[in-house]
Formats: structure tokens, sequence, C-alpha cells
């Protein structure tokens, strides 16, 4: 069985139809990139999924366990955490608090909750920034925190917004090992991306959506060559 | 030692009317003693949570209703009254908590004025229960004894002992709030309601918990002064007006600091009660003007500056 | 014409002329909201103010109250830009809920200065024109609040030539929708923040000078007008001017419905309880695009 399974996922802002019928799976221990063009509803779909959104219908099962409707908090007490497009920390806690707080939800003592949080964060590589001011990161860094604050969780899945957006290469490269790092630990992941290159290199797997549709769904090698996943980024022309 | 300290401040505080007999410096500190309880209360849910609300004077006057018609229609004693006035203030807190806390922002604080003003119209209207605009008077207070001495009601100092031991625990209140987890998840949903929820805390729970307390203590303080003033009526205790007072009380103070509301308090109704003394009018020509001033010159209140002076940081 | 349906004219008729009042308060709110992001909670000082300065010209000077608008308006629309840039523009990087706490401290301020100078005693303003309502069609229509509903519409419209027809107008309405670009192409926000403020202020006044000769007159007035201004721009969307004219109408129209069909006493309510359902289920106001 599949970790993740959504089908017939359907959104609708007033008029406009943002998620339409939307049906993939994921399953444990891939990487799953989930692409497509500006405003394709890709945001729209990680919303939908940890609760920050409610679905106008469709289902979504974490471990066959119904979870679409649900308060994103309880979401993640189900096992799926999430980071930002736009990364929001706490800012003027210390990175460490940052985490700190995320593993106190689950494990109530602050104690246990802080040594929990360094860990994360030493996965991470942010073991020498614990005390600093979250603000004070730099923007690669704060999204280094929000995936450790995430981990702090402990989730089964782990949903990345845009991870490598207005990073450097370098950085990039970094990014890219960490999430590989992190799937290996046992966690699935599943990532919204723009950075073409990196997501067909560490993707096991590609869904790609346009205006709210599925219009392919597999390795990222057979997604580039796919016709209609060419038209929609790149219009009718290029082909 | 630092244990011993607040001790000691507490047994200090109670010993003042020992030392002192001036009724007006009495009524002054009771006065003080009361905002305190105010500011501290409303400094749970504006300032630890970030949740500024405008209607706190729904809680304060339900406390006093609560206390004044307990004692007027069943006889039951007013202090019994206040703890019922602050348990009923939490209750209603509950309902109005699920509908406000919807909103985020500028808009909730919208909304908490707008639940106000439907309470003080509701309170004005509903004569058989409140008697509106009139208001209700209480004459005399039961006796008491206490060691066999009857208690003076006439005098201040019972009162003022009975709001120091009210104000002493809602800052024991507030200090275990701060170390509680509930106050670090309040926290996290100030600096960011959204990744509050990502990390799995039920905001809308917490938040609600926390304004039940916050109403809980401001139904308390209702509880006093009706008990205290021995007169109620909508215009005094359900007005805008005094929301904004426990506002400003905290805010100048200090936000999300336990001195701060007191040092508030003592700053802030001090130049009133003797402006009010003199003018009878417009004491709260002050509360405006030191909220203009703080907010631009000292965003983090008078005693959140003295603490950073203190400690030496930055 | 039946006492039925002559009651609901008439009480539709006093709900509109009110109506435009509020709406021209509600206008002034919205602008600044719509350029700043303040929630200025002083806009009812604002009126109250108008009001007394019009109440001080007549009984003073023995100047017609209306006309006095022609010296106080844009008197006020001078005080605004000052409080501006002098007051308010300092805490504008403080953020919304800072700008909302320092306007609250300012209306504090100015309504119990105004306490202490005037003390509070309820007053009235009665002209000697204006004894006898005006009876078109069998409707009573008191004469003050037809000419204060003139005057309200002439200013109104005459609001809307200066943002659709004037260069300063055009950029105001940019500034509103989008202020950085609006920078971006040359306009000057600054500016356009305070000549923006100073509209919205000589709009509450010079609503508080039509207002005085209808209503009582007392220096915490402001703080039932300001509550009733932010049910005004709920209903018509925060920052939207046709919208605050439609819920200006709109709440007076259901205050004197209110009045009439429920209760006198609990007519205030009904518009309390339409602004917590907007704020709630269409906080993009009754009027406006749904939006993502």
């Amino acid at each position: 069985m599949a970790l993740l399974e959504v089908s017939g996922l359907t959104r609708d802002f007033g008029g406009l139809r943002a998620v339409s019928g939307l049906s993939f799976q994921v399953g444990a221990g891939e990487i799953l990139g989930l692409i497509g063009p500006n405003g394709a509803g890709k945001t729209t779909v990680f919303n939908l999924i940890t609760g920050f959104l409610r679905p106008t219908s469709g289902d979504i099962r974490l471990d066959g366990l119904r979870i679409a409707g649900l308060k994103p908090h309880a979401v993640v007490r189900c096992g799926i955490a999430r980071t930002f497009q736009i990364v929001k920390p706490f800012p003027n806690l210390s990175v460490c608090e940052n985490v700190a707080l995320a593993a106190l939800v689950r494990l109530g003592v602050r104690a246990e909750a802080e040594a929990d949080a360094e860990r994360a964060l030493k996965q991470v590589g942010l073991g020498d920034k614990l005390d600093i001011p979250a603000s004070d990161l730099t923007l690669s860094d704060q999204k280094r925190m929000e995936i450790a604050r995430a981990l702090a969780t402990h989730p089964k899945l782990l949903l990345l917004d845009e991870p490598l957006a207005g990073l450097n290469p370098r950085e990039t490269e970094d990014a890219c090992q960490l999430v590989q790092a992190i799937r290996a630990g046992g966690v699935t992941v599943v990532l919204v991306e723009h950075v073409m290159k990196a997501i067909m290199r560490i993707s096991h797997r590609v869904v790609v959506i346009c205006q709210g549709e599925k219009i392919a769904d597999g390795p990222p090698s057979e997604v580039v060559a796919d016709p209609a996943v060419i038209t929609a980024y790149f219009g009718k022309r290029a082909r | 030692m630092k244990r011993v300290l607040p001790v000691i401040a507490a047994l200090l505080l109670l010993a003042i009317p020992l030392g002192v007999s001036n009724q007006f410096l009495l009524h002054l500190g009771i006065t003080v003693l009361m905002w305190t309880i105010l500011g501290l209360a409303w400094n749970l849910l504006g300032g630890y949570a970030g949740q500024v609300s405008f209607g706190h004077a729904t809680f304060f006057g339900i406390g006093a209703y609560t206390t004044m018609i307990l004692y007027l229609s069943f006889r039951l004693a007013p202090w019994y009254g206040m703890a019922l006035g602050g348990v009923l203030g939490a209750l209603f807190s509950l309902p109005i908590g699920l509908i406000c806390f919807r909103l985020r922002g500028p808009y909730f604080s919208l909304a908490t004025l707008a639940v106000a003003e439907i309470i003080r119209l509701v309170a004005l209207n509903w004569e058989s229960l409140t008697n509106g605009p009139v208001g209700l008077l209480i004459t005399s207070l039961p006796q008491v004894t206490v060691f066999g001495a009857a208690i003076n009601w006439e005098r201040k100092e019972p009162f003022f002992v009975i709001v120091a031991v009210l104000a002493l625990c809602a800052m024991l209140a507030a200090y275990l709030f701060t170390r509680s987890r509930l106050g670090s998840y309040l926290t996290a949903i100030r600096e960011d309601e959204d990744a509050a929820e990502a990390i799995g805390i039920d905001t809308t729970r917490s938040k609600v918990t926390v304004l039940a307390l916050s109403a809980f203590l401001t139904g308390l303080a209702g509880g006093f002064y009706g008990l205290y003033f021995r007169y109620v009526d909508p215009d005094a205790v359900f007005l805008i007006s005094l929301s904004v007072e426990m506002v400003f009380i905290a805010v100048v103070g200090g936000l999300r600091t336990i001195a701060g509301p007191v040092v508030g308090a003592i700053f802030l109704t001090t130049i009133a009660e003797l402006f009010r003394e003199r003018f009878m009018v417009g004491h709260l020509i002050f509360y405006g003007l030191f909220m203009m001033l703080v907010i631009r010159f000292l965003p983090e209140g008078i005693w959140g500056r003295a603490l950073r002076i203190l400690t030496g940081r930055r | 014409m039946t006492a039925a349906m002559e009651t609901l004219i008439q009480s539709l008729v006093n709900g509109v002329l009110t109506g435009s009042l509020y709406a021209m308060i509600g206008v002034g709110l919205t602008v600044i909201f719509g350029v700043m992001r303040i929630i200025n909670l002083a806009h009812g000082e604002m009126v109250m103010l108008g009001m007394f300065s019009a109440y001080w010209s007549y009984t003073l000077w023995k100047i017609d109250s209306f006309l006095s608008a022609i010296v106080w308006v844009p008197l006020f629309f001078l005080a605004g830009m000052l409080a501006y840039r002098y007051l308010v523009r300092a805490i504008m990087p403080g953020g919304e809920l800072n700008t909302l706490l320092y306007t609250a401290g300012m209306s504090l301020l100015i309504a119990n200065v105004a306490l202490f100078a005037w003390t509070g005693d309820y007053r009235t303003l009665n002209l000697p024109y204006a004894v006898e309502p005006l009876h078109p069609f069998g409707i009573a229509v008191p004469v003050p609040l037809a000419i204060a509903f003139g005057l309200a519409a002439l200013i109104t419209a005459a609001l809307y030539v200066f943002l659709a027809r004037t260069d300063t107008g055009r950029a105001v309405r940019a500034t509103s929708q989008n202020p950085e670009a609006a920078a971006l192409m040359g306009i000057n926000v600054e500016r356009i923040a305070m000549i923006t403020f100073g509209l919205g202020t000589a709009l509450a006044a010079a609503a508080g000078v039509l207002l005085v000769p209808s209503l009582y007159l007392y220096p915490t007035v402001g703080e039932i007008l300001v509550v009733k201004c932010f049910v005004i721009v709920v209903l018509g969307g925060l920052g939207s001017i046709p919208g605050a004219i439609a819920g200006g109408i709109l709440l007076g129209v259901i205050e004197s419905f209110g009045a009439v069909y429920v209760s006198v006493a609990y007519k205030d309510t009904i518009g309390f309880i339409m602004f917590l359902l907007v704020l709630l289920f269409r906080p993009q106001g009754l009027f406006g695009a749904a939006r993502s």
C-alpha cells in the first residue's frame, strides 16, 4: 500500500478551480517531485494535504487513514510535516528554540525536546548555530532550520515547498544531499520545485501538474520527454 | 535568594495597611492593584499570545454584574460571587473566542470590539436582569468577623487586603503560565501562527484556553470592582474605553513581562487618580498620551526597557 | 398609501439620509486604510472635533453650522496632513497592530482633552430654520438632515471626481492598489499618504459638521461613531470606496428599520451582528469579489 494516496482531489476558489480531480500516490521511501508551471496549483496541493486548505472534494489518505479536512496540527500528528515556500521561522526565538518547540509538542518534556532539537539541527548542519536568533540566519540556513523543525515532529512524510528556490549552486548541492540523507533516514519526501535540473536528479518519480490537473506521472527521464509536459512548459511552438 | 525575594515583597504588600491608614493612599493602592490584575490578565492574551483584544470590558462587566446580582437576589456573599464572576467570564469567553479567533491581527481586534459593544447594549437593555442604565447598588455588605473582630467595610483596609491577595494570585498564575507548555505554544503562535500549526500546535484551542484564563482573571477583578464600589452600571463596566485602558496598562508597562502590568498600573493609575481627584474628568488624557509616547519611543514598554538596561543587553 | 407602507417608506428615507453621512465617515476611514493599511481608531474623534467646530462656530460667532464647513473642512485637511507627517508616519514601520494601538491612544487622548475642555454635557444645536420638518409626499424629512444629505452627496461626488480625474487622485488609487508598484512608477508614496490622511480626516470632520444639528454632541461620541464606522467599511469591504458608500447607507437603513421593526434599544446590535457575520464569512465585504 502507498504511504500517501491522493484521489480525485479538487479545490475551488470562488469560481476558479485551482486543483481539479488530482490523483497520485507516494510510496514509502520515495522522493517524489511535484512540478508544474507557475500557478499550476502545486502549493495549493501542499496546503490541501497539510490541512491549511479544505478540499472541495476528493480524498487524501496516509497509511490508509483518511486525513482530508483535518486541521493542520492534526495532520502533523498523523505524521506529515511541511516547510513553507516563503520561510516561516519564529523570528525572535533562537534556532534551537524554534526546533525545540516542535519537539516539545510531541514529547511534552522540555529537556528531552531540547536534546531532540539539537539532534535534528546537527542533522541539517546547523549544530553550531543553536543560539542565534532565527531572523539572523541566511535564507539558506533558515530553510535548513525549517526542515529541522519539520523533522523534529518525527514525520513519516515530509513535504518541502521549494526548498531550493533562492539558493546559490553550492547551497543547492548541499540541500540536495540533505534531502537524500533525510530519505535515507527513513522519511519519505515530496518536494515542489522550480529548479528542474536538481529535482530531476534527486527525484525517483515526478508528477507534473498544469492548471490543477495531472498531465504526467513517471520517472524523470520519461517525463521530460513527454509531449504534454513540453507543451505545458514551453507552449505549443516548442514542439 | 531569588525565591525568597518575591515572598518578602508579597508579605510587605500585605502589610501595607498596618502602616498606612491614609484612606486616599489606600484607595490609590486598591485601584493600582485592581488595574494590575487587569493588565496582567490582558497581557496573557495580548502580550504573550499576541492577540490584541479590545473587548475585555465584557469579562470585567460580567464579573461585576455576576457578583452584584448574586448578592442582591440570592444574598450570596460577594467574595463567592467574585469567584463565580470569574468563572462566568471564562465561560462567556469560550463562544466569543471560537468566533473571534477565526480572524487574525487587526481583524481579531475589531471583532472583539464588536462583541463587547453587543454585550454592552444587551446589558443596557436587559432591564429585568441588570436594571438597565440605572445600575445596581449594594447598600451594605454582610458582617464578617476575623479573629473575633468585625470587619469594618467603611474602611479601605479590608479591600486592600482582598485585592492584594487577588493580585498576588494573578501574578503567580501569570508566572506559572509563562513556564507552562501552553505559554510556549502561545509564543509560537505570536511569532507565526501558520508555522505553529505546522509543528502540531492546536492554535485555536491554545488561544481559547488562554482567553478563558485571561477572562477569568478579568471577571475576578470585575467582581472586586462591584464589591469595592458597591455600584455598577453598563457605562461603568462595559465601556470600550475600559477595554482600551487594560490594553494601555500592559503596553505602557511592558508586554510579555509579569512586572510590566504592575509598573504600567502604578504609573498610569496613579497619575490618572490624582488628576481625577482634582478635576473629575479627563483623567484618561495621560493614558492616551503615554500610549502614543511609548509606541513611538519605547515599544518594549517602561519595564521592558528598564529590564534591558538592568540586564545590560544591547 | 396605507399606514404600514408609510412607515416603511418613512424609515427607508430616514435610513438613507443618516446613512449618507455614515457613508462619508466610512469613506474617510477606508481611503486611509486603502493607502496606508492603518485602521485609524481616532477617526471617530475627527468626527467629534468636526461637530464641536461647527457647534462653536454657531454658538460663539453665530455662523451657520453648514456654512462653517467652508472653513473647517480645509483646516481639518491640513490638520490631518500634519498629524500624519508628525505623529503617524514614524509608527508605520511597526506594523498594523502598533498603528492600531497608537491610534487608540490618539483617540483616547483627543476625547479626554475634549472632555476636560468642554465637559461631558450632552449638547444640541437647533438651527432656526430647522424646526418644522418638510413633508414631501407625506413623508416627514427633517430639514438639517436633508441639507446634510445634499452636501454629503456633493462632497462625495467631488471626491469621486478628484480620484477619477486628477493626477493626484489617480496616484492615490494606484498607491491603494499596490504601493510598491506605485513607488516604482515614480509616485511619491509619502506625499500621497499625507494627502490621503488629510483627505480622510477632512471627510470625517465634514461629516461631523453636517451631523451636528441632527445628533447629540458630547466629547466621547466618537467612540460609538468609530465602531459604527468599522461596521460600515467591513460591510463594504475594507479599502473600497464604493463599498463604504453602500455600507454606510446599508447601515443607516438597517438601523432605521431595526428601530421600527425590532426595537429601538437593539437597533445598534443588529449592525454589530451583521459586522461579525461579514467578518467571519465574507471578509472581502458584501460587495467585493471572492478572492483566494
